[in-house]
């Protein structure tokens, strides 16, 4: 068996057979199993719309992703992408909203730095924690997410208040239409470009940087990286600022791009799905893209479900769920029978 | 007490023998211990102490022979087996988990029956207390393990094993990691057992301890048995140390080793430490005042038993950890504030002392293994990217320089053999001939081939005018290749020898013998 099957097969297991577990779970409680494939399909891609919907969603989870691969990779467990996309897009609307007469040229191109400088600060937070003061970045990260969702209410409700909406969700105004890069479905040549420069951008830091190798050194075995020199405080607070960079680049891209706006609330499973992504993609850029696309086509099916069957979107979060449970169980056991192989 | 001493066998061994892959840790080995007495078991460090004691512990599987508890064969031994049959070994690091409580630890670790499928807090409690005040330890069944001191969890280690019923407790060098009161208090207890019928197996390194308490003392060389329980009235503290080093006359160094020496008149001085302390350290005595200085092409041997304080003295040399206290010259200039990677920047080398947790990343290919620390010197501008192609011919060039036998650049590094790991890291940190080189146990479980290959490394390099510094508890090793050699014992350089060395000596001083 030639070493691409064998990668494929251990790729695609998990992801089968948390759809078959799924699938069991739906036929025994009544559902139509056919009717959910037939959702999943049109959702995901046959119908009118859906193909670019997945695109959509591909777009922030491929960003969000090739952060999260250089923090896996550096053996860190930043799990807080979901604020640094919300502080991301706080940077972006900022922007855009406080210099509404300034020239579009000008505006984009601040606004997406100030979401990525945003989203790097707000993960350097749990980066310094951990480094100076050894507090697990697990914890930290997880609840700088709450941190962020009720700092963005408070924004919303305060000083950045749409005095336009009224008891629905708090929101942002909205972002004067020539500072978007898309229309409300989300998929514009400027995103895709956007998506093509990040994809070059975290495939030369990770593979072709000096910075790539060693975080790799350091993840795989710091000890055996201290005693080469390595700066491993230096290599850890990077890692931190460039995973936050990314994901709070996908925020400003929520913002100039599909919602226009910076809501509370939004887009609340991204940074967790982004992380099932880099796991899945194998930790490299080319593959983390690929699953993208899979999970972005999943999250549009999520979406679109409820419509066209009796099967709630949460149905398919279990699902969800599951690939990314089947391949942490998985790294478990290929990590246990590598070691023992090395022992005899 | 002579006239009640028991004449019952309660462990016999024949032929046991341990490997661990090429390497023979233990050749087959037959002895017998009687019941109720204090054995002792030493050696130097590789000698095969503690793969015997795994065997019989049943945590490892001999490689051949038998051995039998109280008369009965133990076949396929397993930890809970050995524990049925009343042996149990108290470990070097401890297994209690540092979060329960006292009660909580022992219940879970113990072998002792199990009260019930359920239980409270206070049951639980109240089941241990018994045990806990017939140890006379003054610790409460409800205190956490992690808030105890030392010496406590290695007495509850014991309340452990007993309160399984043990009948023959090995205990892995009980005293490393305990203060001299600590010591006396631990063997107080020992002894205290021993008049209760119980049979102890103590692996020691320190000949006074070893005379203090032993009934009997066996002494492992090199794998081989080469003295058998003895009763100790009979063995002497000098004849002991000759036994666990090894009968040899003085040893000649190398002629190389003068030869350099008196050629050139004034050399410089590479690397010095000035009144140098360190930090307290859990696991070995901190440095106190230590100054040395090796000069342009010459090898200074750092000999000692181990733990002595070696790894603070490579740590504080290497910048690993900073000094409390005390000046670090190096390559003429005071590096006492510099960080490990600008120590190297200016000429300084290491061969960390464990090729597999410190050497190499074993999961990662053979050239990322030996190029990545120096990444930055293979792009062609400051922000340019890596030419990775360049990095495999570096890569390529070392590894082959060092005689290192690997199929592809590709192949993970731990897939290699140790011999050929240990090249891996010489190609790493000399193939670009280093001014100032530690080199840490650097032919620690190689094979004789290997080592030999080691030693012409160094010595090439000291030709070349490298200062190195040797940390080793190899005695042959030290003599072959060193210029001068000091003693290292409890964090203090205490003596220092030239050649022609002399075995006893040196021994002497690394124990802490006066004749």
């Amino acid at each position: 068996m030639s070493r691409w099957v064998a990668t494929g097969i251990r790729i695609a297991s998990p992801i089968v057979i948390a759809f078959a577990l799924g699938f069991l779970l739906f036929a025994a409680t009544g559902y139509d199993i056919a009717e959910v494939i037939h959702g999943l399909w049109q959702g995901a891609i046959a119908a009118p719309g859906s193909l670019e919907q997945s695109v959509r969603w591909a777009i922030p989870l491929a960003i969000i992703s090739f952060g999260i691969v250089i923090t896996l990779r550096t053996g860190e467990f930043n799990i807080g992408a979901q604020g640094q996309i919300l502080l991301g897009g706080l940077g972006a609307a900022s922007v855009a909203l406080l210099l509404p007469n300034w020239s579009p040229l000008l505006v984009i191109p601040l606004a997406l730095l100030a979401g990525i400088i945003f989203g790097a600060l707000w993960s350097a937070i749990a980066g310094v924690l951990k480094v100076w003061f050894n507090a697990d970045e697990v914890i930290n990260t997880l609840m700088l997410n709450f941190i962020a969702i009720l700092l963005i209410q408070w924004v919303t409700t305060g000083p950045l208040k749409d005095d336009a909406t009224r008891g629905e969700t708090a929101s942002t105004p909205r972002v004067d239409n020539m500072f978007r890069l898309s229309d409300g479905t989300g998929v514009s040549l400027e995103l895709i470009a956007i998506v093509v420069v990040a994809a070059a951008l975290a495939w030369i830091i990770i593979e072709r940087s000096p910075f790539g190798l060693k975080s790799k050194l350091v993840g795989s075995s710091p000890r055996v990286a201290a005693w080469q020199g390595l700066q491993i405080k230096r290599i850890h607070i990077t890692t931190y600022l460039l995973t936050g960079a990314f994901a709070g680049l996908a925020g400003a891209l929520e913002v100039l791009g599909p919602s226009a706006r910076l809501v509370t609330g939004a887009t609340p499973t991204l940074g967790f799905t982004a992380i099932v992504v880099a796991i899945v993609g194998m930790l490299r850029v080319p593959g983390a893209l690929a699953a993208a696309l899979f999970f972005g086509g999943l999250q549009a099916a999520i979406l679109f479900l409820p419509i066209v069957s009796r099967l709630p979107s949460s149905g398919l979060r279990i699902i969800e769920g599951l690939v990314a449970l089947l391949i942490t169980a998985q790294f478990i056991w290929l990590r246990r029978q590598h070691n023992r192989r090395r022992q005899s | 007490m002579t006239a009640t001493l028991s004449e019952e066998v309660v462990l016999r061994c024949e032929d046991i023998a341990v490997a661990y892959g090429d390497v023979q840790a233990l050749h087959p080995t037959s002895l017998s211990f009687h019941k109720a007495r204090i054995h002792v078991l030493v050696g130097q460090n590789g000698a095969g102490k503690t793969s015997l004691a795994r065997v019989l512990a049943g945590i490892i599987p001999p490689q051949s022979g038998r051995f039998w508890i109280r008369g009965r064969p133990v076949r396929a031994a397993t930890v809970p087996l050995v524990r049925e049959l009343g042996l149990d070994i108290v470990h070097q690091r401890f297994t209690l988990p540092p979060n329960f409580t006292v009660a909580e630890a022992l219940e879970l670790v113990s072998a002792r029956k199990h009260a019930g499928a359920f239980y409270s807090g206070r049951q639980l409690a109240a089941s241990w207390r018994r045990e806990l005040e017939l140890a006379d330890l003054g610790v409460s069944s409800k205190a956490r393990i992690r808030d105890l001191p030392i010496e406590t969890i290695q007495s509850l280690e014991i309340v452990r094993a007993l309160a399984g019923a043990a009948q023959f407790l090995i205990l892995d060098e009980p005293t490393a990691l305990l203060s001299p009161s600590g010591v006396d208090r631990l063997f107080a207890r020992l002894k205290h057992l021993r008049e209760t019928g119980v049979t102890l197996l103590l692996i020691l390194h320190k000949l006074r301890e070893v005379m203090e308490i032993a009934d009997t003392i066996s002494v492992l060389r090199a794998g081989r048995l080469v003295l058998p329980p003895t009763a100790s009235a009979g063995v002497s503290e000098q004849a002991l140390s000759d036994l666990i080093i090894g009968e040899r006359a003085t040893v000649d160094s190398e002629t190389d080793a003068f030869a350099s020496g008196a050629s050139t008149v004034e050399r410089a001085v590479n690397l010095s430490l000035g009144d140098v302390s360190t930090p307290h350290s859990e696991t070995e005595p901190a440095l106190a005042a230590v100054s040395l200085s090796v000069k342009a092409g010459e090898i200074l041997g750092i000999a000692g038993v181990e733990g002595n304080g070696q790894r603070s003295l490579v740590d504080v040399l290497t910048g690993l950890m900073p000094a409390k206290s005390g000046a670090l010259r190096l390559m003429g200039r005071d590096a006492t504030k510099l960080k490990h990677h600008q120590r190297r920047s200016i000429g300084l080398r290491v061969v960390p002392f464990d090729r597999v947790a410190e050497g190499a990343s074993l999961g990662l290919p053979l050239w990322e293994n030996v190029t990545i620390w120096k990444a930055e010197k293979y792009r062609r501008s400051r922000f340019g990217p890596l030419r990775i192609g360049a990095m495999r011919i570096a890569a390529r060039k070392a590894l082959d320089q060092f005689d290192v036998q690997y199929d592809s650049l590709d192949q993970l590094a731990g897939s290699l053999s140790g011999g050929n790991m240990q090249r891996l890291i010489l190609a790493r940190e000399l193939a670009d001939e280093p001014r100032v080189i530690i080199a840490a146990q650097p032919t620690r479980g190689l094979d004789f081939r290997a080592t030999h290959y080691v030693w012409r490394v160094l010595r090439r390099l000291k030709r070349a005018g490298a200062s190195i510094i040797l940390v080793s508890s190899d005695l042959d090793e030290l003599f072959s290749l060193s210029d001068r050699i000091s003693v290292i014992r409890g964090g203090r350089l205490v003596a220092e020898f030239a050649p022609p060395y002399e075995m006893q000596g040196i021994g002497d001083s690394m124990i802490g013998v006066t004749r």
